[in-house]
Parts: structure tokens; C-alpha cells; sequence
């Protein structure tokens, strides 16, 4: 069993093998796990909107045990992580890490997104440092405009920037 | 015997990676076969668990014995570990993992398994010892350190 702790340890030497074989192959997956979550979030999001994925983020938080501060208000949900333990277990690791591994976050909640008609702004800020800022909108405009503060922009399967 | 557990880990734990691991199998196996699958867990056996690939390098079983006892214990599996002269066994009557991605998908992958049977392969190779991996039922195995002859 390779423990649910190292996960995120094993995922990246997936994406190493996987960004080798080329960025369709490496889309394609993001899709195939963003098919796996469907089943513990979009119906959340279906019938709570907002609120059911503040609901999810909530539970991750805690059994990802992730530094994190989830505001929503009407016109929008922010996650804000302030140390990502995923990124963290990456880096902190004898094999050398993906250089894109955060592109997977916004490969899988993208897609998923774009079904429910919601509007992802994905700001990694930096791939080697274990913080990120993600924010949902409703509204396309509102979303577009979020998009100016943004340091580095995640794009998604279906949704290039 | 060194004493270190260089991947101990603490706090809460989130079983549905199991599922994404699942999930992971299938789409590698899927688009690039089995061998592909093998090789990326003989890696992470080599590379991820490096410090415990080193130690079995030097003849050294125990930090791979705590890891077991650390990891088995942090998801709440059924099993024991015997440490005798000759082998160590690990038998898992209850695997979480395995129960958790079924409980998820209904079956998991016939090669679900595999990601420890290949990784403990990794983790051993070049070692005095081999890690043999005999699945023994439905989320149940067991597993032998044995010295190489």
C-alpha cells in the first residue's frame, strides 16, 4: 500500500512520466482524475452551488490538513491556501519534483467548473512556493476581471490562457 | 539498526486518494500497459522511499518495519508483523485502502494490488533482501522480507 499521507508523492512521479509522453497525454489524465472527484463534488456544487463547495473545501482542509482560509460571500467562493501540503510533500521528498506540479489543481476542478457553468481565476502565484489563491465566480465579468491581479494564471483542459 | 522513519507523517488522513490512485492505475495501464504501471512504482519503491531503499541496501530492515507498523496503524488496518531470524512477515487481514477504493468504485482494479508488490520490488532491488507480495484474498496480503539466497 503506498499510504494515503504519500499520495501526492506517487502523483508526481505520474506526472513526470506522463508530461514525457507529451501534454495531450498529460491533459487526458487531469481529465480522468477530474472524472474520479466528480463523485465527491459536483453534485455538492449542483444542488448547493457556493455553498456545497464550501462544504467540500472544508472537509479537504481538515483531512488534508491544509493551512487554508475559505471565504464566500453571494457573488463568489476564495480559497486561499497558505501552505499547501501537497506542494509541501513534493518538495519535501528524495525523489526531485514535477516543475509543473501545481497545473494538476485547475487540470482537475477546471473541468468541473466548466460543467456547472462556474468561473475559475486560478492564481498559483509561484510553482515552487506552497501557496495558491483560487476563486469561483458566478458571473463570466466578474471572473474576467478577477483575472488582472492574478501573478500566474492556471489554464485547464479545455480552457488554455 | 537505525531507528530513523524518514516519511512518518501527522495529522488528519484522506482515504479518497486511495480512489484516485485507483483511477491512476487503470488510465496508465489503460494508454501505456502494465510494464509502464510497474516501472513507475519500482521508481517510487527506489526514489520516493530513497531512505529506505539505502538502509535495505546496507542490510538494514528496520526502518521498513517501522514505516509498515507507522502507516498501517495511521489508516487503521487489520494486521500484524512477525519478526523472526530468518524473515519478517507482515500479514494484512484488512487493508483500508483496498476496502476504501470498493466502498468508492465497487472494484477496484485487478491491479490495485500491484502498487505494493512493485514498490516493495523497488524498494528491495539491489538489497540483500527480496520483499515478496502474496495477495491472499479481497484486501488482504501478506508480505516477506526474506535475505536473497
Amino acid at each position: 500500500m503506498i499510504p494515503s499521507d504519500h499520495y501526492t508523492r506517487f502523483y508526481n512521479e505520474v506526472f513526470k512520466f506522463l508530461e514525457a509522453q507529451g501534454e495531450e497525454v498529460l491533459e487526458a489524465y487531469f481529465l480522468a482524475i477530474s472524472k474520479n472527484q466528480e463523485k465527491h463534488i459536483l453534485e455538492l456544487i449542483q444542488t448547493k452551488g457556493l455553498a456545497g463547495m464550501e462544504e467540500y473545501w472544508t472537509h479537504i482542509k481538515i483531512e488534508e490538513n491544509c493551512d487554508m482560509d475559505i471565504d464566500r460571500n453571494e457573488d463568489r467562493l476564495e480559497l486561499r491556501m497558505n501552505v499547501c501540503p501537497s506542494l509541501s510533500k513534493v518538495m519535501d521528498n528524495d525523489a526531485e519534483p514535477m516543475g509543473r506540479y501545481c497545473d494538476h489543481c485547475a487540470g482537475w476542478i477546471g473541468p468541473i467548473f466548466d460543467k456547472t457553468g462556474y468561473h475559475l481565476v486560478y492564481d498559483v502565484i509561484d510553482r515552487k512556493k506552497p501557496q495558491c489563491v483560487m476563486r469561483v465566480f458566478k458571473d463570466a465579468a466578474k471572473a474576467k476581471e478577477a483575472e488582472k491581479d492574478v501573478k500566474l494564471l492556471m489554464g485547464w483542459p479545455g480552457h488554455k490562457v | 539498526m537505525s531507528e530513523k522513519l524518514r516519511y512518518a507523517e501527522t495529522g488528519e488522513v484522506h482515504l479518497d486518494f486511495h480512489g484516485a490512485t485507483d483511477t491512476t492505475i487503470e488510465f496508465i495501464i489503460g494508454k501505456f500497459g502494465l510494464a509502464a504501471m510497474d516501472d513507475i512504482f519500482r521508481k517510487v519503491g527506489k526514489d520516493v522511499y530513497r531512505s529506505i531503499h539505502e538502509d535495505l541496501l546496507a542490510g538494514d530492515t528496520g526502518q521498513l518495519v517501522r514505516h509498515w507498523r507507522h502507516f498501517f496503524d495511521r489508516e487503521n488496518c487489520d494486521y500484524d508483523i512477525a519478526v523472526g531470524d530468518d524473515e519478517i512477515v507482515l500479514t494484512v487481514r484488512h487493508c483500508t485502502a483496498w476496502h476504501h477504493v470498493a466502498k468508492l468504485v465497487g472494484t477496484p482494479s485487478p491491479h490495485f494490488c500491484d502498487q505494493t508488490t512493485r514498490t516493495n520490488e523497488g524498494m528491495a532491488e539491489g538489497s540483500p533482501f527480496a520483499i515478496d507480495t502474496e495477495i491472499t484474498g479481497p484486501g488482504a496480503c501478506r508480505q516477506v522480507i526474506r535475505r536473497r539466497t
